[in-house]
């Protein structure tokens, strides 16, 4: 394409003809470090490579400023496809989190399987087994103006995912759903995905050491390479258009778990015999950026290059021009360097023994080429050399330092006169569809696949699995976010978000091990949206800082994995701040684990965590007073380190039988569920003033203020109020658990409060069921 | 005492099922669908688990149901060995004709569709923890032979197309006299309730595992792999944490039953 020498206009034109996202000035900042005018496919190359999605132009620097990503338990950090972190000597655990956003609005059911099938990959790839994975969705106002298609796209995404991850084999053991109008055309559906691999297992996604000297074997497995995808990180770095919606289509890939299935298998077999014979081999997926994507990251961190044929590449038609080959992001392929030796038989897995071909129409394993040590990343095509560019160059990217610009908001505190009776605010509150039983979704998902799961999804703040037979420990997972805190304040959304998804292990009795960031923001072109995002990477960062890996004081929890999801943006306007944090946690027998549910009549309820004037975005000002607020939940970071720290040890201390952490709905739908959710015959009965607290009631028991609710084993009380002193916690004894079938507080000596177990169990759950029918 | 877990493309319960067939003492290995089908005879039964075999293309279990390998499992059925089906496995033998076993394809497993008060509550994938009753005698059948009539077990269920259905309008009173059902969906109490959330799917009559008129071919909708140990359990059952990572869950039962059936068998 001719770029030299024309006028920025001219090549504005042939760029946008063309079809490319990449700016005029990019353009010619190719062109100038080739020294000649680039071939279409190469600018394609450069399109895909330099987009926000591959090479997080806007965002890197500030995840660099302000995230820690080291610790000692830090097996492998961000800059593979899945972080690691350390389960024991042998044994680690593998997570990557990513949105699939863009995908899912426009074609619900696809956008969110794909969602899954790529994030399955990236710990696959690390030679790990994927053992479990969770989702976190935000879905626009099922009562709003978009109502319908909210509810198309919100059934469409569900779908989705439990039709890939049911075929697939892979449970689905956490999430939380939010709707709200923010989200009416912009949904957010993130996937996270969790493996174990042995620490000596564990396979990278770069070309092995010797690989360009020793001419090491490209291959790709899987899929025949479509046109599916095509343009699909270029769309994903871009505003959503209802004018571009049948293009954009074109650019959602086309799920398959049924291979996928056949190809994890496939992949083991692959795993095992280069961990028998003692051979390195890179090992990387075909997500983003396709084919180029993963073929110059392999090369390039290695610092080789990259000499290949997309003639040899098995397609679905020879027809395809070479851009599309190279840019497609068709699903369910993986890349594999190996030494020249290996190669047959490697073929041979593929190809005969798990019959590729003869499972799915075109499937197999190709070699395409070869890693060499001249840096060039070159492809050839139909005899023509089609791209012949500097390696690095292509995959270095380039930075922006975008502007940014405080958004400016004026929210205030509603004036509210506290009703006399709360019995009706809990009941709406429980019937929220952002509070109310989530089991409507997940009856859909196969949460028992595996035979792993120790707690599943609707008993526990956390889901837990023992991923390894033979072998005690447990791996709990759990996702957070609160959009409406990110609204008032993007930093402390940023932190409650660590805060509430460490609280949600914790409350099983394990122990926070590792999180991952998924920040999902409007256009980083926009100062406002920039300065959200900086602001929630603030605040997880310092709450990731704050709150300490237990057993290393002063010491980060490590962020490992993550994704920057910019653009949640239409003409309609931009998603809420959206930093989803999903927490790993670790528990060394999962006997030990408890779920949220009341055990024994009789047992004293305790409170951790004092409430305060914290009602900003909470539940209950939404829900019953129609208002947002001012005064969103902060975290004390030496209070929140004391009160999950207090919570794990009374647990493995077996001084606490049951426990719920407090969030969306205070601390009065954190007792209520605890009731709710068991076999519905134990109660509650609180006395609000042994919160010491001069809030009025309906304050105390709707604020948000972090904490947990806790059913200590009558007979242990002395045990664990030494544990709750020994953290410098006050002794909040609320009440007790009760044979009576009914929630009751009181306050100042008179019922606040009262309702039957059915009555709050028919509330809490239809929400959701009719939010999404 | 050596089994095959048969593996098709598309199966995804085999590694947990093996496990649980190894806790009840039996060995075995997971047996490819493409290796040579002669193979299979080498081995005293079979367990064709759960998963999406050829992604349920045309209907649950109907490719699987026509490749080589179920050719072979035929003659070893002929043979008096036992074969179980779980899930997936069962839709597949229900395909192949080898349940309910009387000749033909007599029965197919449907869609879920959940009733309440005669109204259509839910369709579709549905994943749940259940009670089973044991409705056979015992020794009726090889993976219930150690159950005794009424006998209840709890396990999960995780299906879309687990609704036993047929044409032939005689066909439950057949299997109802001859003791072919052998699990039905119930309470805890016990309860065969013909409504959903007791009836989990639909099924004719709570139906959720039938055996051929032989008895040594099952097929059954739940999963007893995933409640084969303790811990495996619900948090709200008392069993969940008696013993070691070891200990036993109720799922095993099936598992120890196949084995005590080819002992006797031999």
């Amino acid at each position: 394409m001719k770029i030299i020498g024309l006028e920025d206009q001219e090549v504005e034109a042939s760029l946008r003809s063309a079809g490319l996202g990449l700016s005029v000035s990019e353009a010619r900042s190719v062109a100038e470090a080739l020294g000649r005018d680039p071939t279409i496919p190469e600018l394609f190359n450069y399109d895909t490579m330099w987009s926000e999605h591959c090479s997080y132009k806007s965002s890197r620097a500030t995840l660099k400023e302000f995230l820690c990503t080291s610790g000692p338990n830090v097996v492998q950090g961000p800059e593979e496809d899945a972080g690691i972190v350390a389960i024991d000597d042998e044994w680690c655990v593998v997570i990557a989190h990513e949105s699939h956003n863009h995908p899912s609005q426009i074609l619900p059911n696809e956008g969110a399987a794909t969602g899954i099938g790529g994030i399955v990959r990236d710990v696959n790839c690390m030679g790990a087994k994927v053992v479990a994975t969770a989702d976190p969705l935000r879905f626009g106002d099922p009562y709003g103006g978009d109502r319908n298609h909210v509810r198309w796209v919100a059934e469409g995404v569900v779908d989705g995912i439990w039709q890939y991850g049911n075929a697939l084999g892979v449970p689905i053991i956490a999430g939380d759903v939010v709707f709200d109008g923010s989200f009416d055309t912009n949904c957010l559906v993130n996937v996270v995905a969790i493996g174990v691999v042995r620490r000596g297992e564990i396979i990278k996604s770069r070309a092995p050491a010797g690989a360009g000297e020793g001419g090491y074997d490209v291959i790709v497995v899987g899929k025949p390479t479509d046109s599916s995808g095509f343009g699909g990180v270029t769309f994903a770095s871009e505003q959503l258009r209802e004018e571009d919606e049948e293009a954009n289509r074109g650019a959602i890939q086309i799920p398959d778990p049924f291979l996928k299935n056949v190809l994890f298998k496939a992949n083991e077999a692959l795993f095992k015999l280069t961990r028998e014979e003692g051979i390195t081999i890179g090992f990387k997926d075909l997500g983003g950026g396709g084919f180029t994507c993963a073929s110059s990251e392999m090369g390039a961190s290695a610092g080789y290059g990259m000499d290949l044929d997309l003639d040899l590449l098995h397609k679905v038609s020879d027809g395809l021009p070479p851009e599309v080959v190279a840019c497609a992001e068709t699903q369910e392929r993986f890349m594999l360097i190996c030494p020249p030796e290996v190669t047959e038989r490697a073929l041979k897995i593929y190809n005969e023994d798990w019959d590729l071909p003869n499972v799915y129409e075109g499937a197999r394993a190709s070699v395409v080429g070869k890693v060499t040590t001249n840096g060039r990343y070159i492809t050839r095509y139909r005899g023509e050399v089609t791209c012949d560019v500097p390696i690095r160059h292509l995959t270095g990217g380039i930075r922006y330092q975008r502007e940014e610009r405080p958004r400016m908001t004026s929210f205030e505190e509603p004036a509210i006169a506290t009703p006399e009776d709360l019995t009706d605010a809990l009941l709406k509150v429980l019937g929220s569809p952002n509070v109310s039983s989530r089991e409507h979704i997940y009856r859909y998902y196969d949460t028992e696949v595996q035979g792993n799961a120790v707690i599943r999804p609707g008993e526990a703040d956390a889901g837990l699995i023992a991923p390894v037979r033979g072998k005690k420990f447990g791996i709990a997972l759990s996702v957070d976010a609160n959009p409406f805190y990110g609204r008032i304040s993007p930093y402390w959304a940023g932190a409650t978000a660590v805060a509430e998804a460490m609280r949600n292990v914790a409350a099983i009795g394990a122990t926070p091990a590792t999180l991952t960031d998924c920040l999902n923001f409007g256009n980083p072109e926009k100062p406002e949206a920039f300065w959200e995002f900086r602001e929630c990477v603030r605040g997880l960062a310092d709450a990731a800082k704050a709150l300490w890996l237990k057993g290393y004081e002063d010491t980060p929890v490590p962020i490992v994995s993550g994704n920057v999801s910019f653009y949640n943006e239409s003409p309609e306007g931009t998603v809420d701040p959206s930093p989803i944090i999903a927490c790993v946690g670790l528990i060394d027998d999962v006997r030990d684990a408890v779920t949220m549910d009341l055990k024994r009549a009789g047992d004293p309820i305790y409170l951790i965590g004092p409430r305060f004037d914290e009602l900003g975005g909470s539940e209950y000002y939404r829900t019953v007073w129609r208002a947002t607020g001012r005064n969103v939940p902060v975290v004390r970071f030496d209070l929140e380190r004391s009160m999950i720290y207090a919570a794990i040890d009374s647990i493995a201390e077996k001084n606490v039988v049951a426990a719920h952490d407090i969030s969306n709905g205070g601390l009065a739908a954190t007792a209520a569920e605890m009731a709710l959710v068991g076999r519905g015959d134990l109660g509650i009965d609180l006395d609000l003033d042994a919160a010491g607290s001069d809030l009025p009631a309906d304050r105390l028991i709707f604020s948000e203020s972090s904490g947990f609710l806790l059913e200590c084993k009558a007979g242990s009380e002395e045990d664990l109020e030494r544990i709750l002193k020994g953290y410098g916690l006050e002794i909040m004894r609320l009440g007790e658990v009760t044979g009576s079938r009914e929630l009751r507080m009181t306050h100042h000596g008179k019922t606040v409060l009262r309702v039957d177990l059915e009555t709050a169990k028919k509330a809490w759950t239809g929400g959701l069921g009719e939010a999404m029918r | 005492m050596k089994i095959a877990v048969v593996q098709f493309p598309g199966t995804n319960c085999e590694h947990e099922t093996l496990v649980a067939a190894r806790s009840a003492g039996l060995s075995g290995e997971i047996f490819r669908w493409n290796r040579p089908a002669e193979e299979l005879s080498s081995f005293d039964g079979y367990i064709i688990p759960g998963g999406f075999s050829y992604q349920d293309r045309l209907r649950a279990g109907a490719i699987a149901s026509k490749e080589p390998v179920m050719d072979a499992l035929r003659e070893e059925a002929e043979e008096g060995k036992p074969i179980i089906g779980i899930c997936n496995g069962f839709q597949i033998l229900v395909e192949a004709g080898l349940l309910p076993g009387l000749g033909g394809v007599d029965a197919a497993l449907a869609s879920n569709v959940m009733v309440s008060k005669g109204e259509i509550v839910r369709r579709g994938f549905y994943c749940a923890w259940t009670t089973l009753r044991h409705e056979a005698p015992p020794r009726r059948c090889s993976g219930s032979f150690l159950l005794e009539v009424g006998e209840l077990v709890r396990m999960p269920l995780a299906h879309a197309e687990g609704n036993l259905v047929t044409v032939d309008p005689d066909l439950m009173a057949r299997l109802n006299e001859d003791h072919q059902v052998v699990f039905r969906y119930c309470n805890e109490a016990g309860e065969v309730d013909p409504e959903y959330p007791v009836n989990i799917n639909g099924s004719l009559e709570n139906v959720a595992g039938i055996c051929n008129p032989e008895g040594n071919v099952l097929g059954m909708m739940p999963h007893p792999e995933r409640s084969s140990f303790a811990w495996q359990l619900q948090p709200t059952d008392p069993g969940k944490s008696v013993g070691d990572m070891e200990a036993p869950g109720p799922g095993r039962r099936i598992f120890e039953s196949m084995k005590r059936y080819i002992e006797v068998r031999r």
